[in-house]
């Protein structure tokens, strides 16, 4: 599993993704749950990727690039076509 | 300038285990030039799709010939955003650069997707637009992306490929494996 960028954050990290990761191949993608139950381990990542965020030069460019909006909803639905379960 | 490369490619696993090793592709030997990778966002839509933002840090992933006009920065952000369809078994990505987007633009759509004919087998389109306006520097933009997009294709497959070969070893499911993390 990947770090952070910010070393502080990657022990919070590893336990949000390790929660993630159960979630999504044990639930989400068979269809058993349509929210993510990693809330607990997410909320204390996020908290501290933000305030690490926000000390870097980059996050003005990081803010703009959030704003890129790649999927058209007519793609997503001809991607949605491509692929029958 | 704007140069587009497709590509496609056929993945020997399961959609579960594809997507899965899209999500965790780093670290892995085929991408050393990757330092970090963090979710800065998460939610699910309106049409049940699991939207995923992340942050990437690599080192050194721009030309050296535009380094002149970059300054002392020497790693590269890129944002990547992802929809997984869980009922259509489609998983959409973007990635770009964040910073030095007035020189160079780097772009990439992927879709992963289950073959009609075997749910064993995850079906990958790559797209990848290349755009800048550095004028005077077109031939060199032209080379060194078709060189990036080559080697870069190739190491992302093999990265892809070796995470995936690991997940198959335990079903396809995620384990705490302390290995996979030594590795960076």
């Amino acid at each position: 599993m990947s770090v952070s960028f910010a070393p502080e954050c990657t022990d919070a990290k590893t336990k949000y993704d390790d929660c993630f990761n159960k979630w999504y191949t044990e639930k989400f993608l068979k269809g058993k749950s349509l929210e993510n139950e990693c809330t607990e381990f997410w909320d204390s990542y996020i908290t501290c990727v933000n305030s690490a965020l926000a000390k870097q030069s980059v996050n003005p460019m990081l803010e703009k690039a959030r704003e890129d909006q790649p999927f058209t909803s007519e793609e997503i639905r001809a991607s949605a076509g491509t692929s029958k379960k | 300038m704007v140069l587009f490369f497709e590509s496609s490619h056929e993945f020997q696993h399961d959609f579960q285990t594809s997507t899965l090793a899209f999500f965790n592709r780093y670290p892995n030997p085929f991408a050393k030039h990757v330092l970090s990778s963090d979710t800065i966002e998460q939610y699910i839509d309106e049409d049940g799709c699991l939207r995923v933002t992340k942050v990437i840090v690599k080192s050194g992933r721009l030309p050296n010939f535009i380094k002149p006009f970059l300054g002392t920065s020497v790693n590269s952000w890129i944002i990547e955003k992802s929809i997984t369809n869980p009922k259509t078994n489609t998983l959409m990505s973007y990635t770009a650069n964040v910073d030095h987007r007035k020189f160079i633009k780097v772009e990439e759509y992927l879709t992963y997707y289950t073959a009609d004919h075997n749910e064993d087998i995850t079906l990958l389109d790559a797209k990848v637009k290349f755009s800048s306006n550095l004028f005077g520097f077109k031939q060199k933009i032209e080379q060194w992306s078709h060189r990036r997009f080559s080697s870069n294709l190739h190491n992302t497959r093999e990265g892809l490929k070796y995470v995936m070969n690991r997940l198959q070893q335990t079903g396809g499911i995620w384990q705490v494996d302390e290995t996979v993390t030594s590795l960076n």
